[in-house]
């Protein structure tokens, strides 16, 4: 893990370095006539670094690592760095394990009956998330979310005990600890400023997500959306600057992958010189996040771009012929690589192809890499079941935008609900 | 799939008991119309019919009911995963079996296929989508398929 560790920084300050040369270049180009001695303010530091390993528990491929350092409210020197959070553009806030965020004082978010919140989280694998909603300033590089609403997920077993309208399953696993999660947290920086939106604001609406607990007694309960001490927010929509959205830049790796890979998250679209959008194509999406992929003539409308998906999650075994790998249940073993072009369309009717490989995920895991841009597995059982999701390999040797919803991004109309681009 | 909307027959019946159980009878209906606090609308299409309810949050879950009145297949399209041991019954326990046997979180998708139960779960946080059925009571000419 250290030895992995220490080949990481060395990518990360040639990626700074490699970032200035580029920012000297256009400052020299633009100068061609009398130079006009404008005051800049001093640009916000907007980037943090991402380290593609195999996470705490030195097992999660394809996920993006990063630093957040959490305070209590309004203080500087009652902090604490966390390392290993996920960033995840498939989901919105911060979500920590009490073990993380241990040692601080985190004043908790109430309900309108001074009940202290705890929120459930159910993921697509019927895992999920349970704890407290509290406050804390968010730092990230130079960028600040004060009095953020942060989810700290509560490891151990829970007291009182995880309401069973919470668990859709029933009895599916509780990701309350480093190896059951792989992580330390995760860091949502999706396209949508909340994790509910309008429905949690009012509990009559029956939604399974935020509860207060009196008397040990678990009931859903109503959090406005308000910024803060309300919904759990995506930190980036709460900076004061370069709160549009987020970029995702990953270097290119080989096809078979590569031991480790170092990148950056950068704040803010079109903000700083270090996040233009360029030559970027951008495509809106629906109100649920998704955008259509085309594949041999037929339309996926569910498809989405995703950090926190770990792999090309497309179409289905059946469908490509029976590749599904016979020890891992999910992922692809095709006999030999496999290509496939397919297109997007955006709701703003931008449509680009797209063109990917897979090859066999025994031979590609069997490595011991944590970085592969052509692993894959199944979306759906065929048919109106399949989709497109393209989670990390996707974003290897790409700049990948998300937009958040609601947020001004010069040159992009046409997308009120947010939008990718690359 | 917009071929087998168009040749759908439309046929409102009215507001019905809502949400029977995975390869129970139709009229096993009721347990849930609480928790969906929706509107039933039920359509019948060529070999089966249809029980789709919409909720004011904008949930939708989709039952199929064979000409026997068995119900072969749900499906879910909402912002949070709906009650799965209620829309499954005792086909639940093929799928908690396989959500405990995982080993890592992937997102993407989970999907299950046991001896008589196919179930997709998929989509993101604010936006799941799914489905479930089971291969031995689909009705004679009718495609897993329609269940989407």
């Amino acid at each position: 893990m250290t030895l992995k560790r220490h080949s990481v920084v060395p990518l990360a300050r040639l990626l700074a370095v490699m970032g200035g040369l580029i920012f000297v270049v256009s400052c020299s180009g633009g100068g061609s006539s009398t130079p006009t001695p404008t005051p800049t303010p001093t640009p916000t530091s907007n980037s943090v670094d991402l380290a593609v390993n195999l996470g705490p528990n030195g097992d999660y491929q394809n996920s993006l690592f990063t630093s957040v350092e959490v305070c209590e409210p309004g203080s500087t020197t009652n902090c604490t760095t966390v390392p290993d959070v996920l960033v995840d553009t498939g989901s919105y806030g911060l979500r920590l394990l009490s073990g993380a965020a241990g040692g601080l004082t985190l004043p908790p978010v109430t309900d309108s009956g001074g009940n202290d919140v705890q929120e459930c989280i159910v993921f697509v694998s019927m895992t999920y998330i349970w704890g407290p909603v509290v406050q804390a300033d968010i730092h990230l590089a130079g960028e600040s979310a004060s009095s953020a609403s942060v989810h700290i997920i509560t490891e151990g077993t829970p007291s009182p005990a995880v309401p069973s309208s919470c668990l859709p399953a029933n009895n599916q696993g509780d990701m309350n600890s480093v190896p059951a999660l792989g992580a330390n947290g995760i860091l949502g920086v999706g396209g949508l400023p909340q994790d509910c939106g309008s429905t949690c604001a009012d509990a009559s609406n029956g939604y399974p997500q935020y509860y207060s607990c009196p008397n040990g007694n678990c009931q859903i309960t109503s959090v406005p959306t308000t910024s803060t001490k309300g919904q759990v927010w995506n930190p980036v929509a709460l900076f004061s600057k370069d709160n549009n959205g987020v970029l995702v830049s990953l270097p290119s790796i080989a096809a078979g992958g590569a031991p480790t890979a170092a990148g950056s998250l950068i704040f803010g679209i079109g903000t700083q010189t270090n996040n233009a959008l360029g030559t970027a194509q951008v495509y809106a999406v629906t109100p649920d996040q998704y955008f259509t992929t085309t594949y041999n003539g037929t339309q996926y409308p569910l498809s989405y771009i995703d950090s926190g998906t770990t792999i090309l999650s497309f179409l289905d075994s059946g469908s490509l012929g029976g590749i599904e790998c016979l020890d891992y249940a999910g992922l692809y073993c095709p006999a030999t690589p496999l290509s496939f072009t397919v297109t997007n369309t955006g709701t703003n009717g931008t449509t680009g192809s797209l063109t990917f490989s897979i090859e066999n995920a025994d031979s590609l895991v069997s490595t011991g890499y944590a970085a592969f841009n052509d692993l894959g597995g199944d979306s759906g059982n065929g048919g109106s079941s399949d989709y497109f999701a393209f989670g990390v390999p996707f974003f290897y040797g790409r700049n990948v935008f998300v937009g958040i919803a609601g947020q001004t991004v010069t040159g992009v109309s046409n997308a009120p609900y947010g939008f990718w681009a690359y | 799939m917009k071929t087998i909307a168009r040749v759908l027959l439309i046929l409102t019946l009215g507001a019905a008991p809502a949400w029977a159980v995975l390869g129970e009878y139709e009229s096993s209906v009721s347990l849930d119309t609480q928790f969906m606090r929706g509107e039933d609308r039920v359509t019948s299409a060529q070999g089966y019919k249809l029980h789709q309810i919409t909720s004011p949050t904008g949930a939708v879950v989709t039952e199929y009911v064979s000409p026997e009145g068995k119900v072969f297949g749900v499906s879910w399209r909402a912002p949070v995963i709906p009650n799965l041991e209620k829309l499954l019954g005792s086909y639940i326990t093929p799928v908690q079996q396989a959500a405990q046997a995982q080993t890592r979180r992937r997102g993407g998708s989970f999907i299950v296929r046991a001896s008589d139960l196919v179930f997709v779960s998929g989509g993101h946080m604010r936006a799941f989508h799914g489905s479930a059925y089971v291969p031995s009571l689909l009705p004679k000419n009718v495609s897993a398929e329609v269940v989407r």
